[in-house]
């Protein structure tokens, strides 16, 4: 026997089936255009304001059979239902073409960048884009294009779910509000926030014997001259040095090389998972910026040694996931 | 409002708007109230512009209140009370100028732009004329290009300079007038009441005066000045002449040596049938707003609307006063014979008159009893003494005392209407001849051109019925015996010396030319009612509408100009005009293209000629030249060579080379 749904069930339903209902209504994700179907418009506030006061006007001017008066509120009725037409057609048929948002570490505001086109030949004043308690307010001129950067609080790391954007406007006197409700395309990847004062990363190098810096071939410090050689590129001969000895000598670049650091979850300082995870975003970083190379182990998998840009993104990705 | 400072104060523009388009909505309310507290209201507006203008922040709440209190105090000292509906749209205006001391967020912006949609409606309850068509369109309009300028509010501060004003301008004035469509549509169509919901209002002449229900010296001689329309009439054929248009009002029976009032059974209504007779005359009466219950009808009602009974001394009474425009139709007999016989009491009502007053009346009418043992040569006899003596007809009487009648009939002789009337009466009463006082209006100007007689407030007059055995009650005009002038030509004529200082001819002529717009208005505007939306329906081949029909014929014609509506509004912009080498250019191609060259989408125009040109064509090199004069004056800035080009392309013939 299972327990009588409660309302958190029937709120759970009523959910679903209104998101289902939603998502019939056409595509709900960018690259998207909005159509009458997934417009949907009711008044405002003012607007039902409005209305009583058009119907105060309406019944004393019917009872005193004062066509003046009637005229005028129907002049206020005319108004209104301009404005519902008006408020369509400002978010009809616009483009939603992308969201998309550069990750952030958690805690910070991450930024959602929608991408809306104007295709059409008149402006579109007075739309608002709205996410939880944020709005955002634009206005797109004729054939033009914007993008909307909406704010999204971070908390956790990870991949974080977006809730639907609405697009809205109550151009052009506030009567009535048109809108239409749409999804990020993706959730946006919230890395760990880094710790505060992490611990001085182990040093491995006591453990290995012998693993002095090493030296690459080329890197971008200078090691000695030798003859040019065909296929040395123009930009690497030392034309002084060259003019001094009588024929061509090629720089020869080595890099220096610190030994490689290896980070690993499993020997991590740290209370519990965050903290170590945190920790390790922290000398991700650190490393990063001291332009050095490390290994980064989560578990099974390890990513490197590597290092730049691209390991960086790569180590951060895998520690939000984690 | 501790949060008030958070808000950002709203830009000047949009407070200028508002602030004009309530000034203009309550203008006509500010002109009905005291002058000193329009003045407080003015100057509250002022304030708010000056705050708009130097950004300072709403006074302390304290402050607000204490306004907006004494505003009401000042109605009441100005009002003596909260009632009645000049107070009640004072007492709005004031208030909304107390909201202006807090109308610093958007939301008080918009409660007083749309605040103001009401304060015009309610000034059509006092008075609809077509000069307020424009006090409408105007009001309207500031109304709703302030609702646009305080949404632009939202979007972010709009553009403040001159161009700002004018396109937001634009944009209010672009959205009422596509609210034209749908408030016709309502305005035709939407179902009327046949009968109020609640009571009519009682005060709608803003302080004038029109026909009194009571007559003394001096009452009727006071809407002479009037120069407005009392009431309208259409005749289905001709109207009768000048001097059979005696418009009956109130009957008044009762005299009390000064002042005549209407019996106790004044609003008996009658037993006796009137027909229609051979020369029963139909016509429609449109009734300017007059506070009283009696409607104006020619001698003698027949029948007349269902809303108003006829009384014993065929008086029309509405069933509540008349204060909106009013229109009813009428037939009357003027050959009825009223009361062939006379009850005894209501022969006692109609000879007696008060004690001690008027002695030397009294003498005269025993004198002229013992001459004349026939009443109709007793009152032929008093009219030719009118005639013949120097009795004057004039505007300022003076004032009449205690034998008032003996003044008038021996000491001054100059009078109005009234007098004459009122002496006459006297007169005959003292003879024994039952007289009673009629009091309405007299004669009208007949507008050829539109086919209406207008009858003003000056053309109020008073005339006497006595009853004569044989003919009933039958009417006496002793005003008609002194200034025949009067009763033929209209008041206007038997004065030497204009009125007032706008009292010309020329000014007349215009004036009666205004009201041949101002009866049209009159008749399908306002006068729009459940009877003639009916007609009109009837008219346009749909008979016998319930309202229920009228309802859903409603319904499927707002949605139809909606729909009208919705498509030239949804329509997508077109193109921007093209140019002149535009266009020569397109038509160039269009000759070409009927000598088998059709230029592709995916063609330059360089492209396309240079195919024309290995095409054969003997136009070919001309067409390469102009093709590349078209690129240079069309794409490139060669806009000096555009005349070159446009000749060059009006001159190429692909079929003729």
């Amino acid at each position: 026997m299972s327990a009588s749904p409660s309302l958190a069930d029937y709120r759970q339903t009523w959910q679903r089936w209104f998101q289902r209902w939603i998502a019939r209504r056409g595509p709900t994700r960018p690259p998207l255009t909005l159509k009458y179907r997934q417009i949907f418009i009711l008044p405002t506030r003012f607007g039902w304001a409005l209305g009583l006061l058009m119907f105060a006007m309406l019944m004393g001017s019917l009872n005193f059979n004062n066509n003046l008066g009637l005229l005028t509120t129907f002049i206020v009725a005319g108004l209104a239902s301009n404005s519902m037409l008006l408020a369509f057609r400002n978010l009809q048929q616009l483009n939603i073409l992308r969201t998309g948002a550069t990750p952030v570490f958690a805690g910070r505001t991450a930024h959602l960048l929608v991408t809306l086109n104007n295709t059409a030949r008149r402006e579109r004043p007075g739309l608002e884009l709205k996410h939880d308690d944020s709005t955002q307010m634009f206005s797109l001129g004729a054939e033009q294009f914007t993008e909307v950067a909406v704010p999204i609080a971070t908390r956790q790391r990870g991949w974080q779910q977006l809730g639907r954007l609405r697009i809205q406007t109550s151009h052009p006197i506030g009567l009535f509000e048109a809108w239409s409700w749409f999804w990020p395309e993706r959730p946006i990847l919230v890395w760990p926030a880094p710790a505060a004062n992490p611990p001085r990363w182990p040093d491995h190098a006591a453990d290995h014997i012998g693993a002095l810096p090493r030296e690459r071939a080329d890197g971008d410090e200078f090691f000695s001259l030798r003859p040019w050689r065909l296929g040395d590129s123009l930009h690497r001969v030392a034309w002084k040095a060259s003019q001094r000895h009588d024929s061509l000598l090629s720089r020869e670049l080595r890099q220096l090389q610190s030994p490689d650091l290896r980070f690993d979850l499993g020997q991590t300082p740290g209370a519990n998972l965050e903290d170590r995870i945190s920790i390790l975003t922290a000398w991700v970083l650190r490393a990063h910026r001291e332009e050095r190379s490390w290994t980064l182990t989560l578990g099974a998998g390890s990513l490197g040694p590597d290092r730049g840009e691209q390991h960086l993104h790569a180590c951060l990705r895998a520690l939000a996931e984690h | 409002m501790a949060q008030l400072p958070a808000h950002p104060l709203p830009p000047f523009n949009a407070v200028a708007w508002t602030v004009a388009a309530f000034v203009t909505a309550a203008a006509p309310h500010l002109l009905a109230m005291p002058i000193w507290l329009a003045g407080a209201v003015l100057l509250v507006c002022a304030w708010r512009l000056a705050a708009a203008h130097y950004r300072w922040r709403p006074p302390p709440a304290l402050l607000r209140l204490s306004i907006a209190g004494i505003g009401i105090g000042l109605i009441i000292f100005a009002f003596g009370g909260l009632w009645g509906r000049r107070t009640a749209t004072a007492l709005l205006c004031v208030m909304l100028a107390a909201k202006m001391l807090e109308m610093f967020t958007m939301r008080d912006l918009r409660l007083v732009a749309s605040v103001c949609f009401f304060l015009i409606a309610t000034q059509f309850l006092f008075n609809e004329r077509l000069v307020y068509l424009g006090y409408l369109v105007l009001g309207s309009l500031l109304a709703t290009i302030a609702l646009y300028r305080i949404q632009e509010i939202r979007v972010g501060p709009g553009r403040a300079d001159l161009a700002g004003e004018v396109v937001g301008a634009r944009g209010g004035a672009l959205l009422l007038v596509m609210a034209v469509p749908v408030a016709l549509t309502l305005f035709v169509l939407f179902p009327r009441l046949a009968q109020p919901l609640w009571g009519l209002p009682d005060q709608v002449m803003d302080g004038r005066t029109g026909l009194s229900d009571e007559m003394s010296p001096g009452s009727i001689s006071n809407l002479f000045l009037d120069d407005s329309p009392a009431f309208r009439v259409e005749f289905d054929g001709l109207p009768p002449p000048p001097e059979q248009r005696y418009w009956r009002g109130p009957v008044l029976w009762n005299f009390n040596g000064n002042t005549w009032s209407r019996p106790f059974f004044s609003d008996t209504p009658r037993q006796s049938f009137v027909p229609v007779g051979p020369r029963g005359l139909s016509y429609r009466v449109q009734l300017e707003p007059h506070e009283r219950r009696w409607l104006f009808v020619l001698d003698f009602p027949v029948s007349g609307p269902d809303t108003a009974t006829l009384t014993v001394d065929h008086q029309m009474l509405h069933r509540h006063p008349v204060t909106t425009l009013m229109q009813y139709e009428v037939v009357s007999n003027p050959d009825f014979v009223d009361m062939p016989s006379l009850p005894a009491g209501l022969r006692t009502l109609a000879t007696r008159l008060p004690e001690d007053r008027n002695p030397r009346t009294l003498a005269l009418a025993a004198q002229l009893r013992q001459r004349y043992s026939d009443d109709r040569e007793l009152i032929q006899s008093v009219l030719s003494w009118f005639r013949e003596e120097a009795f004057y007809y004039t505007l300022r009487p003076s004032p009449l005392g205690r034998h008032g009648v003996d003044e008038f009939l021996f000491d001054l002789r100059s009078g109005f209407c009234e007098h004459y009337a009122s002496a006459f009466a006297v007169l005959m009463r003292a003879a024994g001849i039952p007289t009673r006082v009629i009091t309405g209006y007299q004669g009208g100007f007949w507008q050829a051109g539109s086919q209406y007689l207008l009858v003003r407030q000056s053309d109020a007059h008073a005339w006497n019925e006595v009853w004569l055995e044989g003919s009933g009650w039958t009417r006496v005009d002793p005003t008609a015996a002194v200034s025949p002038a009067r009763i033929e030509q209209g008041a206007r004529s038997v004065l030497d010396a204009p009125r007032h200082l706008l009292d010309r001819d020329w000014i007349q002529n215009l004036r009666n030319r205004y009201d041949r717009i101002q009866h049209l208005w009159n008749r399908w505007v306002l006068g729009f009612d459940h009877q003639r939306q009916q007609r009109l329906l009837e008219r346009l081949g749909l008979p016998d509408m319930s309202v229920e029909r009228i309802a859903l014929l409603m319904i499927v014609m707002l949605s139809l100009v909606s729909a009208l509506l919705a498509w030239l509004v949804l329509q997508p912009r077109r193109l921007s005009p093209r140019s002149d080498a535009e266009k020569a250019w397109q038509r160039m191609l269009r000759r070409l293209r009927r000598q088998g060259f059709v230029k592709q989408a995916q063609e330059t125009p360089l492209e396309f000629a240079t195919r024309v040109q290995t095409g054969m064509h003997p136009a070919g090199p001309e067409f390469m030249r102009l093709t590349q004069l078209y690129c240079r004056v069309h794409y490139g800035n060669q806009g000096s060579e555009t005349a070159r080009f446009l000749t060059g392309a009006k001159a190429f013939s692909p079929s003729r080379t």
